[in-house]
């Protein structure tokens, strides 16, 4: 199956999509008439124009072909929650135990066929036990092939070795030698075959045929805490996606609440009836599962989410689901202080983004930019004692970028400067303190890199009208006319 | 009069009572422990479950760092009772230099905001949360509309806002609006410390504090010390700020400009 649209009306001139490998151009699809005229992916750009001139040549687009493949994953969860990319053209559906709800494989497949082809995709679909059987029938053996259960060997028997999903090069040295038919490798002994071609041969064949597992990378686990509500009619008013949004919420959490889980994280997404599903997430800082709650984190998200011509089923999921008992709400008035901070700390990082709420989490380090890193607010472990040494005083605003500093006068080596220019205006130092050695951290870095220059000489001092800085001399006090830097500002 | 009619007058007028007190719940208020400051102050105090304006003068209006240091030493005391938030537009607010104030870094948390709007509406959001004690917000101005959502979040559970002024680098700062709902106004700047004889360095950290306007109290200007910065000891002060001195009555003699000195 390929997400590639392909060009497919009667009288369109051939097309073909290039790439530069190694200086050289090739092409790496051809459209339908493009195939018929001879052209190959793999040949050389200029070879396909001098066989045909009137070739339509098109740059590929290897991120933008990810993208729609992603796009096409996405919207096959319609048919089951187990969709696995294989790039750069295919993809897995497992169907296990899905197949039924279409009244069975050849349904399912025909509705499959179907609307991927309302979408103008081109495309090839084989049913299997195994993934490697069918992406071997999808694309060596006949299209819409469902294999009978354990049945995928007399179908997989007249397939190239290619099907193997084995890299070009073994694939070719196996017919070399005359195997041009699977039929042919599955009935020679499997010592030898496994080592005149190597033992990632022999597990394509077991994956094929079944006699080996094999773990597919599925586009999002499938969590079983899921719920979903397909409408009667496609909705697009705000007012009726916030509804079916709640709605939604409120049927995953009543079935979370009868099995005493919460989860952190929650996942909607609207099916639009022209087969995009766009998805919003919210995170919570601790498990719950009060679907009032969690609707209204959803709630300034939606205005986000077109409807496009409407959206006809919606889908949540929980993630990151952890056993939480029966919470007792408490008989007094007073609330437990997390338990109130919770909902606003979700609230904030679900409208800002969790990365613009944090608390301050204390690092061992010298460098003051580095020591201090930040934590979710509501995280588990509670940081009761900070290493900073509060005897050595540090500003209440600290440059991201230490500012330059002119005009500093500083009357002997290891002095504070007696006056500085800053912004354009100058200070007169009244007093001083310092200064305080912070070295680099030499051990975190290659020993050709250490060097006296990372060193830094810091100062405190007063202005005559009382303002405090906090300032630094780069570097020993050498040859060279010393840097001067304002690091951060006292109150 | 009959009991029920007794009873219906006093319900009444502990109804106009509400009132009248602006139909806040009394949260208190927290003195600075010294008479000449408390006694400018309606009730005693810094009224909590208000908010309270406090800027900067000259690059301090930019900076911010005198204006951070006045509102994290007198929100320490909150801080301790439940959870702070800071509220910022630029996150350069340092935790480490908190803590040297004796400001609990552990019960701090930051959020830095995208704009004005969205900074004044988290402030308004961490007020009315129950368990949030202080709030500290730096944002340019305050308008009327603003100031009241932020009074009726602050009556909620009986939080405090403090509301730091300060104009982004080289904007122009807008026009300071006519009336404001706050309790109280704090001009703030950094004031020459005064280290104990005999010893080098610099003192403790002093602040020149104008309480510019304060309802129903008196406007006045005092020099303040951070007496504990710095050092192990948490000081058993009730307050973290030590009133130094006493300034002239502003009206008699306007505050200078002691910076362009």
């Amino acid at each position: 199956m390929s997400p590639r649209t392909g060009a497919t009306e009667g009288a369109v001139s051939p097309l073909a999509l290039v790439e530069t490998v190694r200086q050289i151009r090739r092409l790496v699809a051809v459209s339908p008439e493009a195939a018929r005229l001879g052209l190959f992916p793999g040949q050389k750009a200029t070879d396909g124009r001098a066989l045909v001139p009137e070739l339509e040549l098109a740059d590929a687009e290897p991120d933008a072909d990810a993208a729609a493949l992603t796009a096409l994953v996405d919207w096959c969860v319609r048919f089951s929650p187990a969709v696995a990319a294989d790039p750069p053209d295919g993809l897995f559906l497992d169907i296990e135990g899905a197949d039924h709800l279409w009244g069975g494989e050849a349904a399912m497949l025909a509705d499959f066929r179907a609307r991927l082809a309302a979408n103008g995709l081109v495309f090839r679909l084989a049913v299997a036990d195994t993934p490697g059987a069918a992406w071997a029938l999808a694309r060596f053996g006949p299209d819409g092939v469902i294999a009978p259960p354990g049945g995928q060997a007399a179908l997989l028997a007249p397939l190239p070795p290619a099907a193997l999903r084995l890299d070009p090069e073994a694939a070719a040295q196996i017919e070399r030698l005359g195997l041009r038919r699977l039929g042919q490798v599955m009935d020679i002994p499997r010592a030898p075959f496994g080592r005149r071609f190597g033992a990632a041969a022999l597990t394509r064949l077991d994956q094929a045929l079944g006699r080996a597992p094999e773990a597919l990378r599925f586009r999002r686990p499938p969590t079983p805490w899921a719920a979903r509500l397909a409408l009667v009619e496609p909705i697009s008013a705000p007012d009726d996606m916030a509804r079916v949004a709640g709605d939604v919420t409120a049927k995953l959490c009543a079935r979370l609440e009868a099995e005493d889980h919460g989860a952190r994280r929650f996942e909607i997404a609207f099916h639009r009836v022209d087969g995009k599903s766009p998805t919003l997430a919210v995170g919570l800082s601790r498990a719950g599962r009060d679907a009032g709650r969690i609707a209204r984190l959803f709630q300034p998200k939606l205005e986000t989410v077109d409807p496009g011509f409407g959206v006809e089923a919606v889908s949540i999921w929980a993630y990151e689901v952890e056993a939480l008992g029966a919470r007792q709400s408490r008989l007094d008035a007073g609330v437990e202080a997390r338990d109130s901070l919770a909902p606003l700390v979700d609230r904030l990082a679900n409208r800002l983004g969790p990365e613009r709420v944090w608390r301050a989490a204390p690092v061992e380090s010298h460098v003051p930019e580095r020591s201090v890193s930040r934590r979710p607010p509501l995280a588990d472990e509670m940081v009761e004692a900070f290493p900073w040494d509060p005897e050595a005083p540090r500003p209440v605003r600290l440059f991201r970028r230490p500012e330059p500093l002119e005009d500093v006068t500083a009357l002997l080596p290891d002095d504070p400067p007696i006056q500085f220019r800053w912004r354009g205006r100058l200070h007169r130092v009244r007093r001083a303190e310092g200064p305080e050695r912070i070295g680099a951290e030499w051990w975190t870095q290659d020993i050709e890199d250490v060097s006296t220059g990372h060193v830094r000489d810091y100062y405190r001092v007063e202005d005559a009208g009382g303002a405090r800085f906090w300032l630094f001399r780069a570097g020993l006090y050498g040859e060279a006319p010393p840097k001067w830097w304002l690091h951060g500002l006292f109150g | 009069m009959s009991d029920f009619r007794r009873r219906r007058l006093a319900a009444l007028a502990a109804k106009i009572a509400v009132l009248e007190a602006d139909g806040r719940a009394d949260a208190g208020v927290l003195p600075f422990g010294a008479p000449s400051l408390d006694g400018r102050l309606a009730g005693g105090g810094l009224p909590l479950g208000r908010w309270h304006e406090i800027t900067g003068e000259g690059l301090e209006a930019e900076t911010g760092a005198a204006p951070a240091a006045f509102a994290a030493l007198t929100a320490t005391p909150l801080a301790r009772r439940g959870e702070a938030v800071w509220v910022m537009r630029r996150d350069d607010l340092w935790t480490p230099g908190l803590m040297g104030l004796g400001f609990p870094p552990q019960r701090l948390i930051q959020v830095c905001a995208r704009d004005e709007a969205e900074a004044l509406a988290v402030m308004e959001d961490a007020l009315a949360t129950a368990g949030v004690s202080a709030v500290i917000g730096e944002v340019e101005a305050v308008d009327l509309t603003a100031g009241r959502r932020l009074q009726l979040a602050c009556e909620k559970h009986g939080a405090t806002g403090f509301v730091i002024k300060r104009r982004p680098f080289g904007g122009t700062g807008k026009l300071e609006p006519a009336g404001s709902t706050a309790a109280t106004r704090w001009r703030v700047a950094s004031a020459p410390s005064e280290p104990p004889a005999g010893e080098f360095g610099l003192g403790a950290p002093r602040l020149s504090v104008t309480l510019e306007r304060s309802r129903g109290g008196r406007p006045g200007a005092w020099i303040l010390e951070a007496a504990s910065a710095y050092s192990w000891e948490t000081g058993d002060a009730a307050h973290p700020l030590r009133l130094v001195a006493e300034l002239g009555d502003r009206e008699l003699a306007p505050a200078q400009d002691r910076r362009a000195a």
